[in-house]
């Protein structure tokens, strides 16, 4: 693989980070600790003090992402993204590189739906020094043209890598295309070639100005750090930056429901085995169905003994890969399959299968054993991203931008512990066996498969 | 939509009440934590290495078999993997669909496979399930079944994903590489077979495999996370004191690969509609026991590891050619490869082989300035630091000192070798080991790639994508 993966975009991967929180009732596992203050600014702040290692772990969270792409420059939220690592009023133009690699840290960002979040794990003793920064490129960000075009071909060549260069990345941008029909997330994150060469320097000044202020943010720490120093600090460096008296843009628009159900077919130039994607729309990530959502997820396609690989890869022999995914965004979620179709099969089986194993989960009560299994699934792969402070720091800010609410780190873990079999059954039959989908074909251009 | 408002906001500056315009400078460094490793070796021979970490309740582990898939013929390419991978599929008490369940309701991951040097069995179990789900690792190591319907099932899956990483430039350009590398030697084919390789394999094939080399005398467990050394050695001399090793010495290591070294090459796989073009610059490298280890890792680090370094710099981030450059030694138990990787716009190929070239010449005709040199063995040290903070993390470099037979205190002196390391060190290296020709390897489309890389490589072999044949170090079909 190739060494840099920074400024990076998660398209389809988004799920590691959505599984929230959640603990299994057998295993005694501490609650993450959050300590949070408001300031006058509006700066939100959250931290947790554990010193099991001399590291700390900084992040900030602004509510502004993919789905607040202007009109006309789709991706262009992304494109913002890498600017922030160029020059501000004191800082030359990758100065964030001078101040956690050169040190023995990282620093990286990535633009969601949502929000955009950036990050750095720095040894402790630099804590006051990534303070500073932070602070100083939301207060002062000041690229020049020559940085904005060379970065903007970065972007470009980031396009080519994760959309046109692997055989199945036009189709992770055709599922948010296919399955919203009014809401920008409809629009691909990524952008498209055209759009990105129409941005201009003065865009990324007015989208610095709208988005990127105290208010709109969120600061999470966590690691090797005093309370009190802390506090100290973040005043001292963010506490003085104002902010416009001007209300946010926030995207208003609601996704309707699907009137029928849709099919699409979709095609790339190398696609050497055929896959097929349904969605389905469920509600915004902190609805009281999610968790049941979640757990559904899980039992159809979380490992090898979950069903659909059983029956679809296992058994039948009908696919060589099949994820399921409960995918929770701030305003409307898709709940999704994606079948990757063996050779010498069809996408048709694959969608028939898929069907019946549905029809199953809503007929037939989930038994105790699978039920506990696929939570206790859950909550184990939660632990195992908090195992470091940069794991922990971003469970907390996806849980205040798209959850509204940074202690359902903590509290997602009962709610998912709760869910029962009639929940489970519930959630699939309203919005998945008893709704709409969009289904997507995709294949080899010239439709062969 | 709200994207009116962008222009009303426009002037609406934010309000400074900023002071300090220099970063406040570092206080003074906390001390590290350092991991300390338990041992013991059983009567039979299998050796056992734990590092606890108390913090959360987790524990990670890995059984290893200190062969992997150099020993495998090159027409059997594969089946170091295919085996390892099939030890879940099913043993003397167990199907297939019982040790995932089983697995899976304990909380635990549970993934086999092969590397060049080793096969191994690796866990991640909650602690206070971890010596249930041991059961299952030392189940599978010692009792598959190899049944024939599960290696067809698993050959078919390879055979299939195969077809997908044929089909990606990345994927495809480093299958190329290690063909034009090492020819027709122990590094030369896909770890994970080709298509024709994994239908040569037969089922006699795995099972003389793993009689072979899956014995207590030949393999190492690899223990960390919240758990206590004296309990993981109990369970372990439960779990694995019965097994025996099936007769004789344990086989030796693959001998050195003796073939001399094979001459650079240009080779560019005509990939029609590549949505990028992949390039490759690469030779061979160095073994992970070489005294040199950590002389090449500082080198890489300015040459190609980490954002910062020189080829991002040339390539990202002055030119904007690529979302990523870089380079790495792959340390194996000879001489791995090096290579310097890109992926960038196919009209841009042979630019960017250029400039990879050209970068590492500069490694070998100027010193590395201390100003760049001490930040880029900072990354390398931070890299490490940040590495044992998870379980996982930790079985891995634990794994590596064990695979290679190196102290395991080196997990404590990794630093300060690092640290050693001067600038004249990286310069002598880059002469001796980064200097003269290298191989180079495009995937792209031609159409787009143009003529340009005859009149930059005039011995450029161009093989169109149909004509490739992964199978023979010539790479072109008869």
């Amino acid at each position: 693989m190739i060494g840099a993966m920074r400024r990076r975009l998660p398209i389809f991967f988004l799920t590691l980070i959505l599984a929230n929180a959640a603990l299994a009732a057998k295993l005694a596992v501490p609650p993450i600790p959050l300590k949070h203050r408001t300031l006058a600014n509006g700066l939100q702040v959250y931290s947790v003090e554990d010193h099991s290692s001399p590291t700390v772990a900084i992040q900030v969270w602004y509510r502004v992402g993919s789905k607040n792409d202007p009109n006309g420059r789709s991706g262009f939220a992304h494109l913002f993204e890498h600017l922030m690592f160029k020059s501000t009023a004191h800082m030359k133009a990758e100065m964030m590189d001078r101040l956690t690699e050169d040190v023995g840290g990282f620093n990286n960002a990535s633009t969601r739906d949502d929000a955009t979040e950036y990050h750095e794990v720095v040894p402790s003793n630099y804590l006051e020094t990534l303070l500073w920064a932070e602070g100083d490129r939301l207060a002062t960000l000041n690229v020049n043209e020559e940085n904005f075009k060379s970065e903007r071909e970065v972007v470009k060549e980031e396009y080519r890598f994760r959309v046109l260069s692997p055989p199945y990345g036009r189709l992770f941008v055709a599922i948010d295309k296919d399955s919203f029909e009014v809401h920008p997330y409809k629009r691909p994150g990524i952008g498209n070639i055209a759009e990105l060469d129409a941005a201009t320097l003065s865009d990324v000044q007015a989208f610095h100005t709208t988005f990127y202020r105290p208010d709109n943010a969120v600061l999470v720490v966590v690691g090797d750090f005093e309370q009190s120093q802390l506090d100290g600090w973040v005043d001292k460096y963010l506490g003085g930056i104002g902010h416009p008296s001007s209300p946010i843009p926030r995207v208003t628009v609601t996704e309707p429901p699907r009137k029928a159900s849709k099919h699409f077919e979709e095609h790339g130039p190398t696609v050497p085995l055929a896959a097929v994607a349904s969605t389905w729309l469920i509600p915004e990530a902190r609805h009281k169905d999610s968790p049941a959502l979640s757990v559904a997820a899980a039992i159809l396609g979380l490992g090898q003994s979950s069903r659909l690989y059983t029956s679809l890869v296992y058994k039948k022999k009908l696919a060589v890969e099949v994820e399921v995914d409960a995918d929770l965004r701030e305003d409307a979620g898709l709940f999704s399959s994606l079948v990757i179709v063996a050779s010498g099969h069809s996408a048709k089986e694959g969608q028939k299968e898929l069907d019946a194993e549905l029809a199953k989960l809503v007929a037939k009560p989930i038994p105790a054993a699978e039920l506990d299994k696929a939570k206790t699934q859950l909550i184990a792969s939660i632990l195992r991203g908090r195992e470091t402070n940069d794991g922990k720091a971003g469970d907390i800010g996806n849980s205040f931008v798209v959850f509204h609410d940074a202690n359902g780190v903590n509290s997602w873990i009962d709610r998912l512990q709760a869910v029962t079999s009639a929940d489970v059954q519930r959630v699939v039959r309203k919005y998945v066996t008893g709704a709409k989908a969009a289904v997507i074909d995709y294949t080899a251009d010239g439709g062969a498969k | 939509m709200s994207k009116r408002f962008l222009i009303f906001v426009l002037f609406l500056v934010p309000i400074l009440a900023f002071g300090q315009t220099t970063p406040p400078p570092p206080a003074a460094p906390r001390a590290v934590h350092l991991p300390q490793p338990s041992e013991k070796t059983l009567a039979n021979g299998l050796r056992v290495i734990v590092v606890e970490k108390t913090g959360l309740p987790l524990v990670a582990a890995r059984l290893m078999i200190k062969t992997g898939s150099e020993a495998e013929p090159d027409d059997r390419a594969g089946l170091a993997d295919l085996t390892a991978s099939l030890l879940t599929k099913g043993t003397k008490t167990k199907s297939a669909e019982e040790i995932a369940r089983g697995v899976e309701a304990l909380g635990a991951t549970i993934d086999s496979g092969a590397g060049w040097d080793d096969s191994y069995v690796s866990l991640s179990a909650l602690s206070n399930k971890f010596a249930e789900s041991m059961k299952y690792v030392a189940d599978v190591v010692m009792h598959p079944t190899f049944a024939k319907d599960e290696i067809d099932r698993l050959r078919d899956q390879n055979v299939d994903a195969l077809s997908v990483a044929l089909q990606s430039p990345a994927s495809l350009a480093n299958f190329v590489a290690a063909r034009v590398v090492y020819g027709g030697g122990p590094y030369g084919h896909n770890l994970g077979g080709t298509p024709q390789s994994l239908k040569n394999i037969q089922r006699d094939d795995i099972v003389r495999f793993h009689d072979a080399h899956y014995r207590p005398d030949n393999a190492v467990l690899v223990v960390a996370g919240d758990v206590k050394p004296s309990a993981v050695f109990t369970i372990a001399e439960t779990l694995f004191g019965a097994w025996k090793s099936s007769g004789g010495e344990a086989p030796p290591p693959v001998p050195p690969s003796s073939s001399p070294a094979a001459p650079s090459r240009v080779v560019v796989i005509d990939m029609p509609e590549a949505g990028q073009a992949a390039v490759i610059v690469t030779r061979p490298g160095l073994a992970r026991v070489d005294p040199l280890f950590s002389v090449a890792l500082v080198t890489n680090s300015v040459l190609g590891a980490g954002y910062s370094s020189r080829l991002n710099q040339e390539i990202r981030i002055k030119r904007g050619l690529s979302y990523g450059a870089g380079s790495s030694f792959d340390f194996r138990r000879d001489a791995g490869p090096f290579s310097a990787s890109v992926q960038t716009k196919n009209e841009s190929a042979v630019e960017v082989a250029g400039l990879i070239g050209g970068e590492v010449n500069r490694m070998t005709s100027t010193s590395v300035a201390e100003s760049e040199l001490t930040p880029r063995k900072a990354t390398i040290v931070g890299d490490f630091g940040r590495s044992i903070e998870t379980t996982s993390g930790l079985v891995g470099r634990m794994s590596v000192l064990a695979l290679y037979g190196l102290s395991l205190d080196k997990i404590n002196s990794y630093v300060s070798d690092i640290q050693a390391v001067s600038a004249g060190d990286v310069q002598q290296f880059s002469t001796a080991h980064l200097g003269g020709d290298a191989s180079i390897i495009i995937v792209g489309d031609m159409k787009k790639i143009g003529d340009a890389v005859k009149k930059s490589y005039p011995n450029a072999e161009i093989i169109p994508l149909d004509q490739l044949d992964l199978d023979s170090p010539a790479l072109r079909k008869k």
